[in-house]
């Protein structure tokens, strides 16, 4: 009895050790593999709140799926499958049937006319798993402005969703190209990002290259050949006004303007030697920040206004350099395979992207500011020219076939996903990416 | 010979008085060798047996998170419906996109100041302004959370943490714990990675490592969840940390139920840390 009594002891002990042990101990988890996928989004055609026109929710609405598919992050889902019909957008919508149709965010909209005439968007974004409104908010506008109003709301959806500004409110400078390629023509051209609303700023019988914008979009700097003198100038977009920048004897081209738009870097050639120069846009004053025999180009500036990026052949090819704004501590960056240039410093500050050309062929990579972690993210028979959108996450840059066809814009992600086709009439090539509109 | 027979003769000789002296001992040995024998022979073999099984059980245990996993890849499969990113076409084509012809284009001889957009206008206009939160969502939110508190208490019964104080923690970063879950570890990593997409295209993968607390249901399904206090903290001043997070959240939920041994539901009640690390991911 007494041994029985003991076993009993001495087992409920055993198990009740074995039973609380890992019940105290919480479980701990490390996940760190993932799949990345684009977020599955309803969004409904936004509903008429009264007056004005009654396709202008279904028409918003568009574009702000559009926008959200292009960017490779979302996937907007198609409306013929929504179980729940959004007939009111300040109550709560059912979750369940969201869920069901496997939608992880949700978007409800209403386009209202006011009474001073102006268009008024209230949007929700819903989430849907945690059951939350995760953002709310109202823009106004004149009716005719409703792609941009469209735009902004895509930009505040992707940056509620990803962490980080969006670009679809911005503007794409770039070269239209038309004609044989023996006598081609091109013209400084000018579109919403989605390719909406293209517009020619130059009539084409000169020609024009690597248009610039400056930080708040309202001016481009570029390279022209009127009067078959190639120099740097400036065009207003507002006033329709262009001016030559500086007047100099010889060739001037590779125009950038600095952070703060009081500046432009540029490099003006002067007997047979290219160099880098800073022009202060109020005094026109030049200084020289480069006085290398060998040619020093393509000064790009880093966000904070501090350092300037650039090209120069001065190792025996063409590699990337940085140095000081003031020209000091110019160190070269980059060292991998090929030849490198055209750097532009990302908005983020975080990496220069850049085209590198090895083996026969034209690629876009990035590295950071010093030189490491390079990484090619697109290759092709002739990719060059980058520009970063105002987030610093897509580039766009231009794209030759072999066919010798005619230059593409595309745009990619930064990780090296989402390569996608940006649709121009016509060739288009040296894209640039404004800066999220004011 | 002789002498072996004459020994049998004598012990058949000496035999009766013997035979009466101890005849049931004398028979009990032939019998017991015999009985015994097989008596041991089947506790033998009936040891073998559940020695045997014993042995195999280890190894049951440590098949068990292997199957999880398969299991887990057909509950994934119910669990995200159809995860396939066919794209659907939008039945809203986006009229802008398509490569309009060239005529779209206006011409804008040499002053193209009437053709240009007005800029200006964004000046006046958009103006983004926070919507106060409407009342009835508010009152929905505040009933979930009050859900979820008393959830809390229903899945996280105070007896443990009587007693949790020392044990747990000692125990938690030592080799026999982890050892002994680390099944369920792997079981549940295979489970939500398919549903977790991280915001791999931030600057700093730092930004994006975010821990939650997981309290499951018996039935796989999440029963409380909620960010850890540091976790709070990052994505209340980081977007990025803000995003991550959601985005593991979207992950924890869409996954569920999670197909887990009941018999152990004791050990995977609780997950905490869950952390999820891009890192990896994004080669940094």
């Amino acid at each position: 009895m007494t041994y029985l009594k003991k076993i009993l002891v001495l087992l409920a002990a055993l198990m009740a050790l074995g039973a609380a042990t890992p019940a105290l101990a919480a479980l701990q988890v490390d996940v760190t593999q993932g799949n990345a996928q684009p977020l599955p989004i309803a969004i409904p055609d936004f509903l008429p709140g009264g007056g004005g026109d009654p396709q202008a929710g279904a028409n918003i609405a568009g574009v702000v799926r559009a926008d959200l598919e292009r960017s490779g992050l979302f996937r907007p889902l198609d409306q013929k499958g929504f179980v729940e019909h959004i007939t009111d957008i300040n109550k709560v919508p059912t979750f369940a049937s969201w869920r069901s149709i496997t939608a992880q965010g949700l978007v409800t909209g209403q386009v209202t006319q006011q009474p001073d005439g102006r268009l008024r968007v209230d949007f929700r974004l819903w989430d849907v798993y945690g059951e939350s409104q995760m953002l709310g908010l109202q823009f106004f506008s004149t009716p005719e402005n409703w792609r941009r109003i469209a735009h902004m709301v895509s930009d505040a959806i992707y940056e509620r969703v990803t962490g980080e500004k969006g670009y679809f409110d911005t503007r794409i400078v770039f070269i239209s190209e038309s004609g044989p390629a023996t006598k081609r023509v091109k013209r400084l051209a000018i579109m919403d990002e989605d390719g909406a609303n293209p517009i020619f700023l130059t009539p084409g019988n000169y020609m024009v290259l690597t248009p610039r914008f400056n930080p708040t979009a309202q001016m481009i700097a570029y390279m022209s050949y009127i009067g078959a003198k190639p120099r740097v100038y400036l065009f207003d977009i507002e006033t329709g006004k262009q001016e030559m920048l500086g007047n100099f004897p010889n060739m001037t081209f590779s125009p950038r303007f600095s952070p703060d738009g009081n500046q432009v870097a540029l490099t003006l050639e002067t007997a047979g030697n290219s160099d880098i120069y800073l022009m202060d846009l109020r005094t026109r004053a030049m200084k020289r920040l480069t006085t290398d025999p060998a040619i020093d180009t393509a000064p790009s500036f880093s966000p904070d206004g501090k350092q300037i990026a650039f090209e120069s052949d001065r190792g025996g090819a063409q590699q990337i350099y940085v140095m000081n704004v003031d020209g000091s501590n110019q160190h070269r960056i980059s060292f991998g395979e090929g030849r490198n240039g055209t750097p532009v410093w990302s908005p983020r500050g975080d990496l220069l992207a850049f085209t590198k050309q090895d083996k026969g062929r034209f690629n876009i990579g990035v590295m950071r500011p010093d030189g490491s972690g390079e990484r090619v993210i697109t290759s092709g028979y002739h990719d060059e020219g980058p520009t970063w959108a105002p987030n610093g996450r897509v580039l766009m840059f231009s794209r030759e076939a072999q066919n010798n066809r005619g230059a593409q814009i595309w745009s990619v992600d930064i990780t090296g996903r989402n390569e996608r086709h940006v649709l121009t009439p016509g060739s288009a090539s040296d894209p640039a990416l404004s800066p999220l509109i004011q | 010979m002789s002498s072996s027979r004459s020994q049998t003769r004598s012990n058949m000789a000496g035999g009766p008085a013997m035979r009466r002296t101890r005849p049931t001992t004398a028979r009990g040995p032939r019998f017991g060798v015999v009985g015994s024998l097989l008596f041991h022979g089947l506790i033998f073999a009936a040891l073998l047996f559940t020695f045997q099984r014993n042995f195999k059980a280890p190894e049951e245990t440590h098949v068990v998170p292997v199957d999880l996993v398969t299991i887990a890849d057909q509950t994934n499969v119910a669990a995200q419906a159809p995860p396939q990113p066919e794209p659907q076409k939008m039945d809203t084509p986006p009229p802008a996109l398509e490569p309009p012809p060239e005529p779209q284009m206006q011409e804008v001889e040499p002053a193209p100041e009437p053709d240009i957009p007005k800029f200006d206008i964004a000046k006046e206009k958009p103006k983004p302004v926070e919507k106060p939160p409407e009342p009835p969502k508010e009152t929905k939110k505040q009933q979930a959370t009050d859900f979820n508190a008393l959830l809390n208490k229903l899945t996280a019964p105070d007896k443990p943490v009587k007693t949790a104080k020392a044990g747990p923690r000692v125990i938690q970063g030592i080799g026999a714990g982890n050892m002994m879950t680390a099944d369920l570890s792997d079981a549940l990593r295979g489970q939500i990675y398919r549903c977790w997409s991280p915001p791999t295209g931030a600057p700093n993968a730092q930004d994006l490592i975010v821990d939650y607390d997981l309290a499951l249901n018996p039935d796989g399904t999440v029963g409380r969840l909620q960010m850890t206090m540091g976790t709070a903290a990052a994505a209340a001043g980081n977007s990025y940390t803000r995003a991550a997070a959601e985005a593991a959240s979207r992950a924890i939920y869409q996954c569920q139920p999670y197909r887990l041994p009941p018999d152990r539901y004791a050990q995977w009640r609780e997950i905490n840390p869950l952390r999820f690390d891009p890192r990896q991911m994004m080669g940094q």
